[in-house]
C-alpha cells in the first residue's frame, strides 16, 4: 500500500498536466462586442460583427466583419478565417437584428443565444431600421468603436428610462410567457450618428409593426413602473379647460420628471376580455409653456386633469393598435392568465381575444413640487 | 492517510542509560592529584581549564570566563586566604555566596564545572564543594524588532533564560505561576522552561506537553523555534501550530489564558501553545487599543490574508480562463496593459512574484540600511522597467505589490511566510483550471486547516467546533466586560478571568 | 438489541452540529436544477410541491429519530441486522452501501457535467473526477471530526450566496405564481415526488445517530436543518417562478444557476461562473458524508480497513465517471436514483419503525414470559 501510493504521487503531477485545458487568454482573443443578423443573399443568414482586437501598439482596433452562412456558428467560423484572432462572445453586449429578419422570426436567434452557455442573459437586443451591416460599417467621424457605442447608448437611455429595456432574458421571458409579446428598440443611422428611433412590436417571433420614440414612453408607463423618467407633452386646445390657456396660444407644452409610475390591471370581464387599467403618475413638473401659475392649486388641478386626459387618449390609442396588429406588449394576457382558473391560454387563442379585448384607460396624475423659482 | 513523522516523538530514553549510571556513581578521588586527574580526563583537558591551590590543602577548579571573576576573587579566593579552613563544612561556612552544595559524584561535579561552577577540593576528603558563580554575557533588554507594535510595552525577551523569566515574573507576580525546568539535547544540554499558572492550565494538556518534551531524542537544541517544530502535532504541515512570540506581554497573556510557555536558555523566542489558527492574526497590540478600533484591525489582517492568497490567482484566471467576469469597464485598460507580454498570465504572475520574493529574501539577508535601499530601489527600477520592456502587465504589477503588501499585515512573521509560500502553488492552479483550480486549492487548504490539531486542541477553534462565547474575542474583539471567559480552547482549570459584570454604558 | 456501537466521547460530536451536517447532506448538486423537473408537474403550483416535500422530510425524520431511540445507539446497519437477521439484514446492509454509492456517484457525475458545460467544455471528465475525489479523500481521512467541520464551514461560507437571490428579484412578476392551486393534487404531489433526488441527504442521520453525544437533544437541530433546507429551497424556488416565464423555466436545464448570470458588481460580471467553481465547497460535504455512511457499513459485513475501503471506493466511482458520458445518461440515472431513493429513504424508514416496534414488543412479551415462568 505505501509503496503504491509513493507510485501514485509521483504519478499526480504527470496527470495533472495532461489535464490542461484550452486557454482563452485576454489578449489573445478577438471579443466580439455586438453581432448583427441580417437576411443572407445566398445563405440563409448573413451576420456582422463588431470585434475588438488588441495589437501590441498597446492600441486597441475594431473590426466590422459579414459572414454568411447556414448557421451563427458556422458564420464564427467563417469569421475566425479571417481574423488573426479567436474570436469569443462571452463579452457580447447588443444583438441586433435586421428589421427583414424580425419580420421572418426571431426564435432561432433568441434560442441560439440563450444555448451558449458564455453569453451573457443581459445582453441588449434591438432591431435595425433597414439593414444591420450598412449601420455597422459606416464610418462614423466620431464614434471609434461602434459596439461599444451602441450598448452604451441603449444602457444610458434604458437607465435613463427613455426605451424600453429587452434584454436577453426579458425577451426569451416574453417570447417564451403565453400571455405577453415582446418588444425591442427600433435603431437606425441618422448623418453621423445612431439613433434610438422607436419600438418594434412583435407577435410571438415575428415583428409586426413599430411606434414612435415618443411613444415608448406610454409604452413603458403600462409595461412597467417608472422610478425616474423626463417627459414632455403637448397639451392640444381640447384637451384643456379655457381658465388657464391664454388667449394668445392655443397648446401648452409642459415637461416633467422624477416620475413614479404604477400601473395596475384588473380583470373585470374574463368573457370580452375586459380590463380596467388603473395608472398613477406622481412628477415633478420642469417647465410649462405658456407660464401657469403653479402656486395656484386650481390651475394646478387643471393642469393635472388636463394632463391625465391627453395620457389616457395616447394610451388608448397605442393599446388600440397594438390590438389590431395583435401583438400584447403590454402582459394583459398574464394577467388574465393568472386570474381565470383553467384558462388553458395559448399564444395564439390569447392573440385571437386579444384582438377584441376591452380596456378602461384610467389615468391619475399628480403634480408633486415644481423647481426652485415660482 | 497519516504520515509518519520524520523523528520519533515517542522513542524512549534508552540511550547509553547502564555507561551512564556507572559513570555518574564514580565517587570523588580522595587525593588532589587523582582528582585532578579525573576531571582533566572527564572534560577532554581543555585549554580555558584553571586549577588553583590555596593552602593548606584547598584546591579550586573552574572554566575562565564562565565564572564571575569578581566574585570568585572577593568572596572565595580572598576568604579562604583569610582563615584557612581544612574540612569542607568549615569552608563551606567560610565562603560567602547563596548558592553551594556537597557532592560526592564525580558525574555532578564535571556538569557543574562547565556550567560555570567553581569546583573547591578538599585533599583528603572524598567530598567537593560547587559553588555556582556562573556569569552569562548577554545582550541588553532591548524593543521587540519583529513584533514592534505602537502602543505597549516596548521591551522583548532577550537570550537568557533567566533574564526572561524574571521578565515574566515581573508581569505575574504570584506563587502559582509554575517553572519546570527541562534539560534536552544530549549534546547541548539546553534548559528549558515550561512555564503555566497552576489553577489555570489544564493538567492533561501540561502532561502532553511535557512528555512531549522529554520524550524528544535529540543531541543539539539551539533555538525554540526548532523546538517547536518538533514538538508540534502535525510537522509536515506548512502551517504552525505554536506561536513564537518575542513578546512578554503577549506571553503573560497566553500564560494567563491558560496556555503553556515554552522558553529555551539562548533562544529570545518564546513557544506559546495550544494556539488557534485565527489567534496567529492576533497582535497584542489589540488588547491595548478600543475595541472598535482592535475589531477593525483584525478584520482587516484577515482580509488581507485573503487578498494576499487569492488576489493574484483571480487576475491569473479571469485573464487566462473567464474573460466573460471581466466588467466592460475594466476590459479596454487589462487588455491594452497585456498587449505587449509575451507570456501567459501564469507565467508573467510567476516571474514577478519571484522578483519580489527575491527583493524580500535580498533585503532581509542585507544589512537593515543596505536592505532597505535594494527593497525601493528594486521594487521602483524592476518594476519600472520590466513594465516598459513588455514582460509585465503594469495591472498585474499593482495587483502583486498589493498582496506582498497584505501578506507583511499578519502579526506573527510564521505565519507570514505561510502567506507567501502557499501563493505559488494556487497561482499555478489557476493558471492551469482558472476558478475551479482556485476553488480547488481552496477547499484542500480548508481540509487541511480543519485537521490540523495544536497539541491536541482543535486548530479551527473558535469556528470549529462552532464556541459562540470564544467568539467575541477572536476575529473581533467585543469590550473586555463581556470577554470574561477564558477560551476554551485551552481547556482552562478556571473558566472565568473575571466575575462577568454588566457593560458600563456612558453615565448620563 | 444486538450490535451497540461503542464509543468513546472524543469521537463524538455535539448534537447541534447535526443542524449543519443534515443540512450540508441534503443542499448540493440537485438545487442548481430542481425547479424545471418540478415546474413540468406542478406548473406554478411548484412552489407547493416543494413545501409538501419538506413536510414529508419532516416526517420521515420523526420516524426515523423514533427507530432509532428504541434501539439507544446504534446505527441503521445494526438495526437491519437486528430485525431481520444476519444473512438478510447484512444484504440489506450491502444494498444500502450500494445506495450510498450511487448518491456519491450520482452527485459528482451532475457536478463534473456542471463544470463542462458552464466552464471547460474541453476539460477531461476524468480529471475533474480525480481531483474531486482527491479532495474529498483527504477530507474522508481526517476522520468524522473533519467531515463535519467541512459540512459546518460549507454551509457558513457560502451563506453569501443567498442574498444573491435578491437581485433576480427586480425581473420578478409575482403575478406568474397565479392562480394557486391550479393544477390538481395529483400533479402537485407528483412534483413533489420529483423532490426526492434533490432533498434527500437527511437519511445520514440515521448512519452519525450512535455519534452524537447528547442523543436527547437530537431533535431540534435536526429539524431545524430540514426547516432551513425547505426554507432555502422555497425561496429559490418562488423566486425562480416569477422570473422565468413559463415557458423558459422548462428550457433551462440549471435554472439556479442562470438566475446568478446577469448578477454583476463593478468588479465582477457573470456571477454564475463563481457560483459554478463555488459550488465545489457545497457538494464536498455531500459525498464525504455519503462516502462515510458506505464506510460504516463496510466495516459491519467485511474486516476493511478505511484507507483502503476508501481507495477502492473511489476508484469504482472515478471508473463509473468515466463510462457515463452523455447527458441523456446522466438524466436517466438521475430518474432511475430519484425513484430508488423515494423508496429508499420516504417509505423504507416508516416501514422500519413499525418493524422495529413490533419486534420490541414481541421481545419484551417473551422476556416477561420467560420472567413468569
Amino acid at each position: 500500500m505505501n509503496k503504491l501510493r509513493r507510485y501514485f504521487i509521483v504519478l499526480i503531477p504527470f496527470a495533472f498536466l495532461y489535464g490542461c485545458i484550452q486557454t482563452n487568454i485576454l489578449d489573445k482573443v478577438g471579443l466580439t462586442t455586438l453581432v448583427g443578423y441580417d437576411v443572407g443573399t445566398e445563405h440563409k443568414m448573413a451576420t456582422t460583427a463588431v470585434i475588438r482586437e488588441v495589437n501590441p501598439e498597446f492600441q486597441s482596433k475594431v473590426e466590422v466583419l459579414t459572414t454568411e452562412n447556414d448557421t451563427s456558428k458556422g458564420n464564427r467560423m467563417e469569421a475566425n478565417r479571417k481574423l488573426s484572432k479567436k474570436i469569443m462572445v462571452g463579452q457580447m453586449r447588443v444583438v441586433l437584428f435586421g428589421e427583414d429578419l424580425a419580420k421572418d422570426d426571431l426564435r432561432y436567434y433568441i434560442d441560439t443565444n440563450l444555448e451558449n452557455a458564455s453569453v451573457n442573459n443581459g445582453i441588449y437586443m434591438a432591431v435595425v431600421e433597414g439593414k444591420t451591416a450598412p449601420l455597422l460599417k459606416y464610418e462614423y467621424k466620431n464614434i471609434e468603436d461602434i459596439g461599444q457605442h451602441i450598448f452604451r447608448l441603449i444602457e444610458q437611455n434604458v437607465k435613463q428610462e427613455y426605451m424600453i429595456s429587452a434584454t436577453l432574458h426579458q425577451i426569451a421571458h416574453d417570447y417564451y410567457s403565453v400571455g405577453k409579446d415582446l418588444a425591442m428598440p427600433i435603431i437606425k443611422r441618422d448623418g453621423e450618428l445612431v439613433e434610438l428611433s422607436g419600438v418594434a412590436l412583435f407577435k410571438g417571433g415575428k415583428m409586426v409593426s413599430s411606434l414612435s420614440a415618443r411613444d415608448s414612453f406610454y409604452v413603458r408607463i403600462v409595461r412597467d413602473t417608472f422610478k425616474v423618467g423626463l417627459y414632455e407633452a403637448v397639451l392640444e386646445k381640447e384637451d384643456v379647460s379655457s381658465q388657464i390657456l391664454q388667449k394668445s396660444t392655443n397648446k401648452i407644452t409642459i415637461a416633467f420628471d422624477a416620475i413614479h409610475s404604477k400601473r395596475e390591471m384588473k380583470l373585470v370581464n374574463a368573457a370580452t376580455p375586459e380590463f380596467d387599467l388603473d395608472i398613477n403618475i406622481r412628477s415633478r413638473v420642469l417647465e410649462v409653456y405658456p407660464d401657469i401659475n403653479l402656486g395656484d392649486p386650481k390651475s394646478v388641478k387643471i393642469l393635472e386633469k388636463a394632463i391625465e386626459k391627453k395620457m389616457s387618449k395616447e394610451i388608448v390609442r397605442i393599446i388600440a393598435h397594438s390590438q389590431e396588429v395583435e401583438s400584447d406588449i403590454f402582459g394583459f394576457g398574464e394577467k388574465y392568465r393568472s386570474v381565470v382558473r383553467h384558462s388553458n391560454l395559448t399564444k395564439d387563442k390569447w392573440h385571437e381575444m386579444y384582438k377584441n379585448m376591452k380596456v378602461n384607460v384610467k389615468v391619475k396624475f399628480v403634480i408633486l413640487r415644481d423647481g426652485v423659482f415660482e | 492517510m497519516k504520515f509518519k513523522l520524520p523523528f520519533n516523538k515517542k522513542q524512549p530514553l534508552l540511550e547509553k542509560e547502564t555507561p551512564k549510571e556507572k559513570e555518574s556513581l564514580v565517587r570523588v578521588a580522595l587525593t588532589t592529584d587523582h582528582f585532578i586527574q579525573s576531571i582533566k580526563s572527564a572534560t577532554n583537558n581543555p585549554a580555558d581549564l584553571i586549577i588553583k591551590s590555596i593552602p593548606p590543602n584547598i584546591t579550586l577548579i573552574y572554566i575562565d570566563n564562565l565564572v564571575d571573576d569578581q566574585t570568585l576573587n572577593n568572596d572565595i579566593i580572598a576568604n579562604l586566604l583569610n582563615n584557612p579552613q581544612e574540612t569542607p563544612e568549615a569552608i563551606e561556612m567560610t565562603i560567602s555566596i547563596p548558592e553551594i552544595v556537597k557532592s560526592n559524584l564525580l558525574q555532578e561535579t564535571v556538569e557543574s564545572l562547565v556550567n560555570g561552577s567553581v569546583v573547591i577540593h578538599i585533599d583528603g576528603y572524598p567530598q567537593v564543594l560547587i559553588g555556582n558563580i556562573a556569569t552569562r554575557e548577554s545582550r541588553a533588554l532591548s524593543a521587540p524588532e519583529n513584533e514592534s507594535q505602537v502602543i505597549g510595552t516596548q521591551v522583548g525577551f532577550n537570550e537568557s533564560l533567566t533574564t526572561n523569566i524574571s521578565l515574566i515574573r515581573r508581569y505575574i507576580v504570584s506563587p502559582n505561576l509554575c517553572n519546570e525546568k527541562l534539560k534536552i539535547g544530549t549534546r547541548t544540554n539546553t534548559t528549558i522552561s515550561l512555564l503555566y499558572m497552576n489553577g489555570i492550565a489544564n493538567d492533561q494538556m501540561v502532561n502532553t506537553l511535557r512528555q512531549r518534551i522529554t520524550d524528544l531524542y535529540i543531541d543539539e537544541l539551539l533555538d525554540s523555534a526548532v523546538l517547536a517544530e518538533m514538538i508540534d502535532d502535525n510537522s509536515l504541515s506548512v502551517f504552525p501550530q505554536m506561536l513564537l512570540t518575542e513578546r512578554p506581554d503577549r506571553f503573560c497573556d497566553a500564560i494567563l489564558d491558560g496556555k503553556m510557555g515554552v522558553i529555551v536558555d539562548g533562544s529570545s523566542m518564546a513557544i506559546i501553545c495550544p494556539q488557534a489558527f485565527t489567534e496567529f492574526f492576533r497582535s497584542q497590540e489589540d488588547q491595548n487599543l478600543r475595541w472598535q478600533i482592535a475589531t477593525f484591525l483584525r478584520l482587516l489582517r484577515l482580509a488581507a490574508f485573503f487578498l494576499s492568497v487569492y488576489l493574484t490567482p483571480f487576475y491569473v484566471a479571469a485573464v487566462t480562463f473567464h474573460y466573460e467576469v471581466i466588467p466592460q469597464a475594466f476590459l479596454v485598460p487589462l487588455s491594452e496593459s497585456r498587449a505587449l507580454v509575451p507570456f501567459p498570465p501564469i507565467f508573467e504572475a510567476l516571474l514577478l512574484e519571484f522578483i519580489i520574493e527575491l527583493l524580500r529574501e535580498a533585503g532581509a539577508r542585507l544589512p537593515t540600511k543596505i536592505g532597505q535601499t535594494i527593497g525601493i530601489v528594486g521594487g521602483i527600477v524592476i518594476g519600472t522597467a520590466a513594465v516598459q520592456a513588455g514582460i509585465t502587465s503594469n495591472i498585474l504589477l499593482i495587483i502583486i505589490a498589493l498582496s506582498a503588501l497584505a501578506s507583511f499585515t499578519s502579526p506573527s512573521y510564521m505565519m507570514g511566510n505561510v502567506i507567501r509560500l502557499i501563493r505559488f502553488p494556487i497561482i499555478i492552479l489557476a493558471g492551469f483550471w482558472g476558478f475551479y483550480g482556485i476553488m480547488l486549492a481552496f477547499c484542500f487548504i480548508l481540509i487541511h486547516l480543519l485537521r490540523q490539531t495544536s497539541l491536541g486542541a482543535p486548530y479551527m477553534s473558535p469556528f470549529y467546533p462552532p464556541r459562540m462565547k470564544d467568539m467575541r474575542d477572536s476575529l473581533i474583539r467585543m469590550p473586555i466586560p463581556l470577554t470574561a471567559k477564558r477560551t476554551s480552547l485551552t481547556r482552562p482549570k478556571d473558566k472565568n478571568k473575571f466575575e462577568p459584570e454588566p457593560v458600563k454604558p456612558e453615565k448620563s | 438489541m444486538k450490535n451497540p456501537i461503542q464509543l468513546s466521547p472524543k469521537d463524538m460530536i455535539n448534537a447541534y452540529l447535526l443542524f449543519f451536517v443534515v443540512h450540508g447532506a441534503q443542499v448540493g448538486v440537485g438545487i442548481q436544477g430542481f425547479q424545471r423537473v418540478i415546474y413540468q408537474d406542478a406548473r406554478q403550483d411548484a412552489w407547493i410541491s416543494v413545501l409538501l416535500a419538506g413536510i414529508a422530510s419532516h416526517i420521515v425524520t420523526f420516524c426515523m429519530i423514533k427507530t432509532l431511540e428504541i434501539y439507544g445507539s446504534n446505527d441503521l446497519y445494526g438495526i437491519q441486522q437486528d430485525i431481520f437477521g444476519k444473512w438478510i439484514g447484512n444484504l440489506l446492509n450491502a444494498l444500502y452501501i450500494l445506495y450510498c454509492f450511487i448518491a456519491f456517484f450520482s452527485i459528482l457525475r451532475n457536478y463534473i457535467e456542471v463544470i463542462q458545460v458552464w466552464l471547460f467544455p474541453s476539460i477531461g471528465t476524468w480529471f475533474l473526477s480525480a481531483t474531486l475525489l482527491i479532495i474529498v479523500i483527504y477530507a474522508f481521512t481526517g476522520g468524522l471530526r473533519v467531515i463535519v467541520g467541512v459540512s459546518f464551514f460549507s454551509i457558513v461560507l457560502s451563506l453569501w450566496i443567498f442574498p444573491m437571490l435578491s437581485f433576480p428579484l427586480k425581473y420578478s412578476v409575482a403575478e406568474s405564481l397565479l392562480p394557486i392551486l391550479e393544477n390538481d393534487v395529483r400533479s402537485i404531489l407528483k412534483g413533489a415526488h420529483s423532490m426526492t433526488f434533490t432533498i434527500i441527504g437527511f437519511e445520514i442521520l440515521n448512519i452519525i445517530y450512535p455519534f452524537v453525544k447528547d442523543k436527547k437533544n437530537v431533535r431540534k437541530p435536526v429539524h431545524l436543518g430540514l426547516l432551513f433546507t425547505t426554507f432555502i429551497y422555497l425561496s429559490v424556488m418562488m423566486v425562480s417562478i416569477t422570473y422565468y416565464s413559463e415557458g423558459k423555466l422548462l428550457k433551462t436545464i440549471w435554472a439556479t444557476l442562470t438566475l446568478f448570470s446577469f448578477i454583476s458588481f463593478p468588479f465582477i460580471e457573470r456571477f454564475e461562473f463563481v457560483a459554478v467553481c463555488f459550488w465545489m465547497l457545497i457538494i464536498i460535504p455531500n459525498m464525504c458524508l455519503y462516502l462515510w455512511a458506505a464506510y460504516r457499513g463496510a466495516i459491519r459485513l467485511v474486516n476493511i480497513r478505511g484507507t483502503t475501503f476508501v481507495w477502492l471506493f473511489s476508484f469504482f466511482v472515478f471508473i463509473c465517471t468515466i463510462i457515463v458520458q452523455t447527458r441523456i445518461q446522466i438524466n436517466a440515472i438521475n430518474t432511475v436514483f430519484g425513484h430508488i431513493a423515494f423508496y429508499v429513504i420516504f417509505v423504507y424508514p416508516i416501514l422500519l419503525w413499525i418493524l422495529a416496534i413490533l419486534k420490541k414488543n414481541f421481545t419484551s412479551k417473551k422476556v416477561h414470559k420467560n420472567e413468569q415462568t
